[in-house]
């Protein structure tokens, strides 16, 4: 591998990357390539050489393939052209950084070899140097190769402090102070310790001093978790020191795209950090338990702030959009609308007296119409098509206001009876004149029903009582004129009777049924465009919230819900009951499901297909939806109906062998769904036991179920009842259910354990554990 | 570095053309950076950036985080469920397309698979992937030039859950290599749609980054101290969260988020 000038560049590095290549091929090669490239790398080359070479050593000096002892011999040989290359190389960044990055794997390789081989002084002089120039290049130092310097005073702090044997034995991360003996000729504890400690203040000093320096500080966080874990001397230190530190100090400053990004990646990286120890010191029972209070109300903090300053500008967004689409100000019309339809009609109601009707013969449409306005009394209503009229009279009416349509009501009622009383004389004057009245019909309680046709013919003929308006309304009003035959009768006098619409076609139970999963599917089309609310965007409403408060996902959903369990309440029981009588009877009754079941069930299927999409998020969707399913069973238990069903238990079930199916370690939502539901069974439980067949989730199941015992003490019994199923029928759970039992229930395990010793004895089958368990 | 610097790099850093076509380019050479593109299963949206990077010629490799591979099944409770490490993308369509075959082609899942397959072998798990173990026995692999050393210089995650696991994970590995890496999370919908998107987003920024580290290498010596404004000296590292910030305005509806992390 000699280098000649006369070998161009491009040439040398193509044989260094075929020599690279080689010994990733064959790891036996490492030692020879190494030292084969070292004079071609050195100091005197150039920078592009130099380069590769750095890179090659830091590659080498990491790789996972090589044991131990073959890296302390390549170590070794590379330390003083690491040193050559740290000192002579005062400008280029990447070679820097890569020669610190080597020196930060070599330094405890090399610090393991001198610990057992104090005789080779000079291998612990050129590490020290090494260490000496990185520690002073790291000031000022051109930002990669700070990035590096601090890994480097991190690997070193992490071979000088006392290990409580907690981390993996590979990657030098194992070599710690513990191994140095007190009386070592070249190495003292107590020196190396106290440089440690000046290093990791110094490391620690980008969060003390609040950096914005987004790379130092990630760089920094993302290497503290090992020590804050294995290093328990350095654990208080740290753990205050990022508790003290605010990744979001960057809020203040204009938000310029970088500007996010450099606060959200330091705002994220601290919380993984921090829940990164929360895990690690719950699993560990780690003596820096004392922390964990205070680590998790920062990390909440931190979410809360985050949540406050990125959703402020997630809510002026979201209001543009809403302008944009015109809802805001749909909105807004409407109020006014409201405010305007209120008061109005109420003001000119007073004194706009519904004009008595002219003396003499009217028509049908002239009783009703109460306009003074000529230009709308002279409006043809028949033009427009029925069904617009019929849209129209439905949102009138929904708008209408109460006391506007009952003195209105009321007007037309009083017109009525005044003809009503002036039809007497009507009468006499027609048996008098001799029809000279209008027959228009008017008065019901005289005309007769034969004579209609006769008036048609006449009507040509007419005097001027009636102008043309009141002929043209007359031919309008001539097909509903059927209808009068209802006034005609006496007995009906001119009381508006009550009307009642035609029975609808009956329906049977396959086209109920079709009908109402289509309209249950019809609830949950809107959910797909309804705006989604960000998860920790609005304040909780809580038991405060109403169904339809605001036209969002979340109050749709709460429609949905409700009419899931409520929209037939008290009909389920009626139709069951039918059922069963009718059941009694035919041996098919059971085939029919009841149609107002049909309803709910087809909501609550998809409901469940909801919420299983996408069931992380949606979990406080179910927790909703059951606690509402419980409240219904509780209302309809309070009625005391037989055979009501209860459906609670049932979803609660099936949503959780839903859940199962996807649970996977990580999946906190679980101990989040068991606390919330209202209530807890035997059964429901029992599915975690599943769980505890995989060693994955089984911490998992675990940890829910201590939950259980620990924040809801109603359900603490049957929570440790399930545990003590777990402990019975799995093995391997065996250790951390024990651990959970003899707190919680002391003396059961023992117990336990006697029992089936004492089974065994008696040469009884193992299968009865279960029952004993109970 | 400071943000008026940044603003005044905004326009030299900007990158070319932001969208490629879903296809083979050129491959200009030089120094290029190592990727890693990781989602839950390693099926959908990671292998559509390992194989758009791939074509735009990237050293790539890429890996899943969840427990198991979980692809669709004929209902919401019923997926398919698979090892990672264990199970070829070749032996899941076979099966796929045994049990169902117009099912999983009306999916998707089939014509997905059959892209992977041609990628790599199988799905990989990323917390069994032992980072700086030579790859050298995948010269088959799609984006295998360039990765034989088994490291990457950035990782892409496609979904915040991903980035938490992947965080995660190399908070408990303790950082043995002393090997900085760039962990970007982009939030990907996890549909064929969604991921092709989002597949074109990766290629946007790496050709970014890529762009950068490229100026980073070009400066050679004493050079690159003293020239320029001290927006042309900053590194590749710190120039990083300014290529996100600038990426995010050109792809705004994929939130993402950065760290700088160790192997």
């Amino acid at each position: 591998m000699a280098s000649t000038p006369a070998v161009p560049i491009e040439e040398q590095l193509k044989q260094l990357n075929a020599a690279r290549k080689l010994a990733l091929e064959n790891s036996a090669y490492y030692d020879r390539i190494v030292k084969g490239v070292l004079p071609v790398i050195g100091p005197t080359s150039s920078i592009e050489l130099k380069r590769w070479g750095a890179e090659f050593l830091a590659e080498s000096l990491a790789t996972p393939v090589l044991s131990m002892r073959d890296k302390e011999s390549l170590t070794l040989s590379v330390l003083d052209t690491l040193k050559s290359l740290l000192e002579s190389e005062q400008d280029d960044a990447i070679v820097l950084k890569a020669s610190i990055a080597a020196a930060a794997s070599a330094y405890p390789v090399v610090l393991r070899w001198i610990i057992h081989n104090s005789y080779h002084t000079e291998a612990w002089e050129q590490t020290s140097a090494i260490k000496s120039r990185i520690l002073r290049i790291w000031d000022g130092a051109p930002a990669p190769v700070r990035l590096s310097c601090i890994k480097f005073a991190q690997r070193v702090v992490l071979a000088q402090t006392t290990s409580n044997g907690q981390e993996v034995k590979y990657g030098g991360l194992d070599i710690s102070l513990g191994m140095v003996p007190a009386n070592h000729p070249l190495l003292d504890p107590r020196l190396m310790e106290a440089e440690a400690t000046g290093l990791l203040d110094r490391m620690l000093g980008v969060l003390q001093d609040n950096s914005n320096d987004a790379l130092l500080v990630d760089a920094t966080l993302n290497c503290l978790s090992i020590l804050i874990r294995t290093r328990p001397s350095t654990s208080n230190r740290i753990i205050n020191c990022v508790l003290n530190f605010n990744p979001l100090k960057l809020a203040n400053s204009p938000m310029t795209p970088k500007n996010k990004v450099l606060m959200k990646s330091m705002e994220k990286t601290t919380r993984m950090l921090m829940i990164n120890i929360l895990k690690r010191h719950v699993s560990s029972r780690d003596p820096n338990n004392q922390h964990s209070g205070r680590v998790q109300q920062y990390v909440e903090r931190l979410m809360r702030s985050r949540a406050e300053i990125f959703d402020e500008a997630g809510r002026k967004r979201q209001l543009a959009d809403q302008a944009a689409a015109q809802y805001g100000d749909l909105k807004r019309q409407k109020m006014q609308d409201a405010s305007a339809a209120a008061p109005e009609p109420a003001a000119p109601a007073q004194p706009a007296v519904i004009p008595p009707l002219a003396p003499g013969p009217q028509t049908l449409a002239a009783v009703f119409t109460l306009t003074n306005n000529p230009g709308l009394q002279a409006f043809d209503a028949t033009s427009i098509p029925a069904n617009l009229v019929a849209k129209i009279v439905a949102r009138t009416l929904n708008t209408l206001d109460q006391s506007v349509l009952d003195f209105a009501v009321n007007g037309i009622r009083s017109r009525l009876h005044t003809l009503q009383a002036a039809a007497v004389t009507a009468a006499a004057q027609y048996a008098a004149h001799g029809a000279a009245g209008l027959p228009g019909a008017i008065n019901p309680a005289t005309a007769p029903l034969g004579v209609e046709e006769d008036d048609d013919d006449y009507e040509p003929n007419l005097d001027a009582a009636e102008d043309t308006e009141q002929i043209l309304n007359k031919l309008d009003n001539a097909p509903p004129e059927t209808a009068l035959d209802e006034y005609a009768d006496p007995n009906a006098a001119l009381g508006l009777g009550p009307f009642t619409l035609a029975p609808p076609p009956l329906i049977d139970a396959d086209v109920a049924s079709k009908l109402s999963s289509a309209a249950a599917s019809r609830l949950f089309g809107p959910l797909s465009s309804l705006s989604s609310e960000g998860p920790s965007k609005k304040p909780k409403a809580g038991i405060n919230r109403l169904a339809a408060s605001s036209y969002d996902r979340d109050s749709w959903l709460t429609v949905a819900t409700r009419l899931a369990t409520r929209s037939t309440f008290g009909l389920e029981e009626e139709e069951q009951e039918e059922e069963q009588t009718s059941a009694v009877k035919s041996e098919e009754g059971a085939v029919s499901h009841p149609l107002a079941s049909t309803f709910n069930q087809s909501i609550r299927e998809m409901l469940f297909t909801y919420i299983l999409e996408d069931w992380r998020p949606r979990i406080e969707v179910a927790v909703a939806w059951l606690s509402e399913e419980w409240y219904n069973d509780q209302l309809t238990k309070r009625t005391g109906l037989r055979n009501a069903p209860l459906h609670y238990e049932t979803w609660a079930l099936r949503l959780l062998d839903g859940f199962m199916t996807f649970i996977t370690a990580q999946d906190k939502v679980l101990t989040r769904f068991l606390a919330e539901i209202p209530e807890l069974s035997g059964e429901l439980l029992g599915r975690l036991k599943t769980l505890c067949g995989d060693p994955n989730t089984l911490g998992l199941a675990m940890t829910s179920l201590l939950y259980l015992v620990m924040m809801r003490p109603p359900a603490r019994e049957l929570a440790l009842d399930t545990v003590g199923g777990i402990w019975v029928e799995y093995e391997e759970a065996r250790p951390l259910a024990a651990k959970y039992l003899s707190k919680w229930r002391p003396g059961w395990v023992e117990q336990q354990m006697h029992l089936q010793a004492a089974k065994a004895v008696a040469g009884g089958g193992g299968n009865g554990a279960a029952g004993i368990a109970a | 570095m400071d943000t008026a610097n940044g603003n005044a790099t905004t326009a030299s850093a900007a990158p070319a053309a932001p969208a490629q076509p879903n296809g083979h380019r050129e491959d200009p050479g030089g120094f290029k950076l190592k990727f890693c593109t990781v989602c839950a299963s390693n099926q959908n949206r990671s292998m559509e950036g390992h194989l758009r990077l791939a074509l735009a010629n990237y050293p790539v490799i890429s890996f899943g985080t969840g427990s198991l591979v979980r692809l669709p099944g004929p209902t919401i409770t019923q997926p398919n469920v698979y090892k990672f490490n264990e199970t070829s993308y070749d032996s899941i369509y076979r099966e796929l397309e045994a049990k169902d075959p117009r099912l999983y082609r009306a999916n998707g899942l089939l014509n997905m698979l059959g892209r992977n397959r041609n990628i790599k072998w199988g799905p990989e798990r990323w917390q069994d992937w032992q980072v700086g173990m030579p790859r050298v026995k995948k010269e088959t692999d799609k984006g295998f030039e360039g990765m034989e050393g088994g490291v990457a210089d950035i990782v892409i995650t496609c979904e915040e859950r991903c980035w938490d696991a992947v965080i995660d994970d190399l908070l408990n590995r303790g950082s043995p290599l002393n090997r900085a890496v760039h962990v970007i999370n982009i939030d990907i919908k996890d549909n064929h749609e969604e991921a092709s998107v989002g597949g074109k987003a990766m290629v946007d920024l790496a050709d970014s980054l890529n762009q950068v580290a490229k100026e980073e290498r070009e400066k050679v010596g004493a050079a690159a101290f003293d020239s320029g404004s001290g927006a042309a000296r900053a590194s590749f590292d710190e120039r990083v969260p300014e290529v996100i910030g600038e990426w995010q305005e050109r792809w705004p509806n994929l939130p993402a988020t950065w760290t700088l992390a160790w192997f």
